[in-house]
């Protein structure tokens, strides 16, 4: 292996010190000269048909300059698939959610704007709703889509080997119900656009989109333009972690037709609550998990059956569902595997993606159901998990599932070896009960994939052009949500080009300038845009020792360059900084216009979504993981006080930012296993505060120790793969599992509140006394 | 119509300079001016149209003297401006009541406290107040004053109602006073939340007891959260005054004080739960206070 001078290393985010010291610019932070602002009508039912709209009184209040209702979009609808468009940008004949918008105001200011939004008279007809997937399912249930049968938005239906006769064979089979909570990503930013409608026919945003390209394509179908005059400028994201921000909303659209109408700049920024209250959540999904075993605790056959509230429309929701499917056969040996998954369409906001997106559902069913089994069998937790475990492909080789996953590396034995030792052997040696404290040790293991495949395209491309002082403009359509892309990237450039980070300036996403890229989705930046980085990199490298060679006179083959120092290795005196390498290539001769251009090539084999055969991403990344949680045995408190989580992200090509990540993503998974769910009351949230909305703080933060387990991919730049959607995925069964250990009771239902725990004891305590 | 948190309400922002200039204020517009000290309870809710007719803020900073934090041998007065964050870090409060200090911090973030007051907080008057608790077993009480003239209200009385207090809108509270508590007696809050911090109380429990040669002299319970305001269980108290502590006579206690409270189920909690902890904390308090460590760590004692 060639020793790297930066791949590998720590480096410090490039934009760290302009996002602490509040010079990064977000979308909300952009102004235009004669902006106006724009608010949102919002329904107050969840399920109604829109009789009438009159905005006369709104429009008569002084400041407000137009109002623009569903009817204005011309009956335009989108979606994720050309079978699912069915979200209008703004509803039309009805509502399909609570608060979903009916009409967008553009006004001199927000006050103004917020106003008017009461005088907008909306006439409805209230029509009853359907708030739970298993109703919704039933005949006779209220129809949210007159389209869409029974209200199944999606279904698969998928069967590899032979369950039944699996289940026959088996020693012990288990059936039980798990379901996943309605959580959200948290972010800090709430979504905003500033957007201009030039009367030429030209539109420009300013929008916080994890994905600049998809809002593009919504915006050119939407007004009816060619895509090269559709211009989405990215800001810096306050993050993303899927969902609202790969997606356009209300406000997006409204702002654009706002300005068309008005002829001005239009801005909108999202209330945090409207956020909480409105926006794509991850879907909650009940598993019933059925799982079937040898009396040694081989895993022979699993057998879900998935339903998905889906909400008021379908959004990326065929994808979630997919990935809940797929992502079973991993990480464990599995002969036998029938997936049958409804996603359903309620009257609740939508559901969609999030970090850990479709996987983390089933993983959790499917670890619990594997300690219940190994408890049975009264086998080790994690033996049974070394047991099943897929193993490490020999180099050269791959690793098939049943349903067409291949795997060229597969870490996770590895990990499980790596957190046994000595966090879950030593386990019994910590005190068991401290007080009312009853202590316990769950184990778990995740995988999660690299550059979920698109439907459409797949590639993500950069541009690198030589600048004569030796600097180089690094050009993609990649977008940084917060994840730290934009460092990993400058790294690849500079590792390949022989110079400091530092002489690397990205851009951000221009739709006008960029090339064309899927965004910050599905784990693909660092794997895919680098690999196209890499590429572009090496292009300007080529170009440039060939005019190295031409200046010594010698093949080019002869000239690398290094820490910043162009050179031939035999020949001392043959050697120039890089920056002046630069500008003789610049001005000798007619001068040279070096740029480099380079696109992913990984992972084009396209997404089986009906048969549920072949692979959902480009690689599999795996997680072991150990947590050691206190449950107050009176109250139901928790108290988590470790985590030890081993991952197989390929290589770290940057150890400071993949660890930050990682650990990010058991935070946010520890907060989704205890704390988070919206409460809803008829399709209303009755928690859309953070007051209310409960997310881990630093004081709720176990200590975690982390473990790397390198694997080195050969599908990723220098073996990477992703990082931190597994220990998301890997953190809540460790966690519920943890919490049974120490008090003996199973908390199916996430999350693990103190309540549920406490009710759950006293189930308990009441069947110990009928025995 | 769908009202979220909006930009502030239009309204004429008022800073007299004495509480007399105030009191004339509040008299002047009549129900239609708010008085606000650090303004973190009255800012969100006009942002959330959760106070109507609000047209002039009276703010109380502008004047000087009242953020004192005072004691005299015989009891402690807090000023109208004396923040949450000066309470908990007052050397007097915790060498002489620091089951109030101990409130003080359980609640909300530095931030918060830094800006919010003691006397706001039982002001805003949510059933979950953290100050209440401890107040109530503190015997504390509220000086009231409005042109008409001044009185004293016990906390106890203060309280009406969910957000209600028996405040009418030309007054103003400036301060609170605390007695001594009893010779040896030890106090103590439990605040149970999900998280470790920045949390509301899904359940409080204050209890100060006064113990005495294994005989319970004194015993005051009040709980947050449970009722329609924060309040005491004299039922449950009486159980145990006068007797000797017993397992048996401290779980009579804690259940007589999950009886006397009416707790309401939500979407932080249900009432089941509610209760459930209510009997559980009661007796964990009293239990803690009585162990040796409670005494040196909680005690009070030279106060009186």
């Amino acid at each position: 292996m060639a020793e790297f001078s930066l791949i590998g290393k720590s480096v410090p985010r490039v934009d760290g010190v302009e996002k602490v010291t509040g010079k990064a610019g977000y979308a909300a932070d952009f102004s235009l000269p004669g902006m106006l602002w724009c608010k949102l009508v919002r329904s107050p039912y969840a399920h109604a048909r829109i009789v009438n709209i009159d905005a006369s009184r709104a429009l008569r209040l002084p400041g407000v300059k137009a109002v623009v209702t569903g009817k204005d979009f011309g009956g335009w609808t989108w979606g994720w698939m050309p079978a699912t468009r069915d979200e209008p940008p703004v509803a039309v004949d009805k509502v399909r959610y609570w608060a979903e918008a009916v009409a967008g105001i553009a006004a001199i200011d927000e006050d103004t704007a917020e106003e008017a939004c009461d005088l907008v008279d909306v006439e409805y007809e209230e029509l009853p709703g359907v708030f739970d997937p298993e109703e919704a399912m039933k005949d006779g249930a209220p129809a949210v889509h007159d389209y869409a049968e029974n209200n199944i938005s999606v279904q698969y239906h998928w069967n590899f080997g032979d369950v039944e006769k699996a289940f026959a064979d088996a020693y012990i089979v288990r059936e039980d119900r798990f379901a996943t909570s309605r959580a959200t990503k948290g972010y800090i930013e709430p979504p905003a656009t500033l957007a201009y409608y030039d009367p030429s026919g030209y539109i420009t945003v300013r929008a916080a989109k994890q994905s600049p390209y998809f809002h593009y394509r919504h915006l050119a179908a939407c007004f009816k333009l060619p895509l090269s005059r559709v211009r989405v400028i990215q800001p810096y994201i306050g993050g993303g972690f899927g969902g609202t921000k790969n997606d356009s909303l209300a406000g997006d659209f409204c702002a654009v037709l706002l300005s068309k109408m008005t002829g001005k700049p239009v801005k909108y920024v999202e209330s945090m609550e409207e956020e909480l209250t409105t926006s794509r959540r991850r879907h909650n999904m009940i598993t019933y998990s059925k799982m079937g075993a040898t009396r040694d605790g081989i895993i022979t056959a699993i057998q879900h059956k998935v339903i998905a509230d889906g909400g008021g429309y379908t959004a990326v929701g065929p994808l979630s569902l997919y990935l809940a499917g797929f992502g079973t056969t991993l990480p464990y040996k599995l002969d036998n595997f029938k997936y049958d998954g409804y996603r359903v369409f309620t009257n609740n906001p939508m559901g969609a993606a999030m970090r850990g997106h479709g996987v983390t559902h089933t993983r959790f069913a499917a670890e619990c159901q594997m300690d219940m089994i190994a408890d049975e069998l009264g086998m080790d937790r994690l033996e049974i998990r070394m047991k099943n475990s897929i193993d490490n492909p020999a180099p050269g080789t791959t690793y098939t599932t049943i349903n067409g996953v291949t795997l060229k590396t597969c870490g996770m034995k590895e990990a499980f070896r790596q957190v046994a030792e000595p966090y879950w052997h030593e386990r019994n040696e910590l005190p068991k009960k401290e007080g009312n404290i009853s202590w316990g040790v769950g184990v778990s293991g995740a995988p999660y994939l690299t550059g979920a495949r698109q439907m459409g395209h797949q590639a993500c491309a950069a541009i690198i052009r030589l600048c004569e002082d030796g600097t180089v403009n690094l050009i993609t359509g990649a977008t940084d949500c917060g994840q730290g892309s934009d460092t990993v990237l400058a790294m690849i450039a500079a590792e390949e080009l022989g110079i400091p980070v530092s002489a690397v300036i990205s851009q951000k996403v221009d739709t006008s300038y960029t090339p064309a890229d899927p965004g910050s989705y599905g784990s693909r930046v660092t794997v895919l845009g680098g690999q196209a980085v890499q590429k572009a990199a090496q292009e300007v490298k080529k170009q440039l020792v060939e005019v190295a060679a031409q200046t010594w006179k010698v093949k080019p083959e002869d000239v690398d360059i290094r820490d910043g120092m162009v050179f031939v290795a035999s020949d001392p005196d043959k050697q120039m900084p890089f920056d002046r390498m630069a500008r003789v290539a610049c001005y000798s001769g007619t001068g040279a216009v070096i740029m480099g251009t380079g696109y992913s090539t990984y992972g084009l084999e396209p997404l089986g979504m009906e048969s549920g055969y072949g692979n959902a991403g480009v690689s599999y990344s795996f997680t072991a993981q150990t947590a050691r949680v206190g449950v107050d045995l009176e109250t139901g408190q928790l108290t988590t006080q470790s985590f030890t989580i081993a991952s197989d992200c390929g290589r770290m090509l940057n150890p400071l930012l993949a660890e930050g990540q990682i650990e990010g993503g058991a935070i946010q998974g520890l907060g989704q296993a205890i704390y988070e769910d919206f409460i809803m009351d008829k399709g209303r949230t009755l928690n859309p505060t953070f007051v209310d909305y409960k997310m881990p703080h630093s004081v709720d933060i176990p200590e975690m120790k982390l473990i790397d387990v390198e694997t080195n991919d050969p599908d990723g730049p220098y073996g990477a793969k992703e990082a931190s959607e597994a220990s998301h995925v890997s953190t809540p069964p460790a966690v519920i599992c943890a919490i049974h250990d120490a008090a003996g009771v199973w908390i199916k239902e996430q999350p693990a509140t103190p309540e549920k725990i406490v009710k759950a004891l006293k189930e308990k305590a009441k069947e110990k006394a009928q025995k | 119509m769908v009202t979220f948190y909006r930009r502030l309400p239009k309204f004429d922002y008022l800073a007299p300079q004495s509480i007399e200039e105030a009191l004339a204020l509040l008299s002047r517009y009549q129900g239609s001016a708010k008085v606000i000290a650090g303004g973190s309870d009255v800012v969100p809710k006009l942002k959330r149209r959760a106070m109507k007719g609000i047209d002039y803020i009276v703010d109380l900073k502008g004047i000087s003297g009242l953020d004192y934090i005072s004691y005299d041998g015989a009891g402690l007065k807090l000023g109208p401006l004396a923040t949450v964050r000066a309470v908990e870090r007052s050397d007097v409060v915790l060498e002489t009541f620091p089951m109030l200090a101990q409130a003080a911090e359980s609640m909300a973030s530095p931030q918060v406290r830094n800006r919010g007051t003691v006397v706001g907080n039982i002001c805003n008057a949510v059933p979950s107040a953290d100050m209440a608790p401890s107040l109530l077993t503190l015997d504390a009480k509220v000086s009231v004053v409005s042109e008409k003239g001044s009185r004293t209200v016990a906390i106890q009385d203060f309280f009406t109602g969910p957000t209600k207090t028996v405040l009418s809108a030309d007054e103003i509270v400036t301060g609170i006073e605390i007695p001594n508590p009893p010779a040896n007696s030890r106090g103590k809050y439990i605040k149970l939340t999900p998280r470790r911090a920045m949390d509301l109380a899904v359940v409080g429990v204050a209890v100060m007891v006064t113990p005495e040669n294994g005989i319970c002299k004194d015993l005051r319970i009040a709980l947050g959260a449970v009722s329609p305001t924060p309040i005491r269980v004299a039922q449950a108290e009486s159980i145990l005054k006068g007797n000797k502590f017993s397992d048996e006579l401290i779980d009579q206690v804690a259940e007589a004080a999950a009886e006397g409270c009416r707790p309401i189920s939500d979407h932080r909690a249900s009432a089941e739960y509610r209760r459930d902890m209510v009997r559980v904390l009661t007796r964990r308090a009293i239990r803690e206070l009585l162990s040796d460590e409670a005494a040196s760590a909680q005690g009070f004692g030279k106060g009186a």
